[in-house]
């Protein structure tokens, strides 16, 4: 029961959190409302007892990738956002008939009944397998994992320098 | 009645729905990024409920998938946003209405 209510109102603070990031004139409080809808996420995973998931999701949505947006909406377009022009792309109209349309997609198997598991089997919540997995069969994948994340790191410094060098040159002709 | 795995992947949906919604309707670079983002962490959360549910939990195959996701989406964040900033030096706008540039007039 308790599980159940958690459940609900967890569900219910991550639709609002994504509905609100996502129609917020303000960028500002739109990048809040996405970090609580990162802390209800964590807080779900946590209630299906994958809590080294639910932390890794606080470190690196709450704590990084969150900070990052705020970064990049400071640094690029005024943050209230003219009250004067839309938000809304040109024929949006058919953006949310789109959107509405995959969740129906997405919802088809669930209207027509389909036979998923309903039972649980006993988990003993242990990061020491994690990391034994990690260790042992995907040792490659964590290795490409590391080589994607030095070259994203490297990539995003040359990306954001571009302008800028090219600008310094142009001064010293 | 408890938690099922119904109710997770609904509410995978609906929040994948929501992030679409977002990338499609939105005319600032840096919402449609975040919106990216709200579809990643639903699938995620689809993974991590399929874990739950599926029969031998203790391969934690759901765990260490949505791990991988998370570093990749860390990554995506990192570049996209470096390139959000760099259209902005350029074209002193994130508006995606205005950069058509490749758009025959």
């Amino acid at each position: 029961m308790t599980q159940e209510i958690t459940f609900w109102v967890l569900a219910v603070i991550a639709v609002l959190g994504a509905l609100l990031a996502v129609r917020r004139r303000n960028l500002i409080h739109g990048v809040f409302a996405l970090m609580i809808f990162f802390a209800a996420l964590a807080g779900l995973f946590l209630l299906l007892l994958a809590e080294f998931i639910a932390a890794v999701q606080i470190l690196v949505y709450i704590g990084a990738v969150g900070i990052l947006l705020l970064f990049a909406i400071m640094l690029t377009e005024r943050v209230t956002g003219d009250d004067a022009r839309d938000i809304t792309s040109r024929g949006s109209f058919w953006g949310w008939a789109a959107a509405l349309a995959v969740l129906v997609f997405l919802l088809l198997p669930t209207i027509q009944g389909a036979d998923l598991p309903q039972t649980v089997q006993p988990i003993n919540p242990s990061v020491k397998a994690l990391g034994f997995k990690l260790m042992n069969p995907y040792v490659v994948t964590l290795e490409v994992l590391a080589l994607l994340l030095t070259a994203a790191l490297v990539g995003a410094v040359a990306a954001a320098q571009g302008g800028e060098k090219k600008k310094e040159d142009a001064g010293d002709a | 009645m408890p938690v099922t795995l119904e109710h997770c992947l609904i509410l995978g949906a609906v929040l994948f729905c929501i992030g679409l919604l977002g990338a499609f309707t939105r005319r600032n670079a840096v919402v449609v990024l975040f919106s990216i983002e709200i579809m990643l962490n639903a699938a995620n959360l689809n993974f991590i409920a399929f874990w739950r549910f599926s029969d031998n939990p203790d391969q934690l195959h759901g765990p260490l998938f949505t791990l991988f996701t998370i570093a990749v989406a860390a990554a995506e964040v990192a570049v996209g946003l470096a390139l959000v900033i760099a259209v902005y030096r350029h074209f002193k706008t994130v508006d995606l209405e205005q950069l058509d540039t490749l758009k025959e007039e």
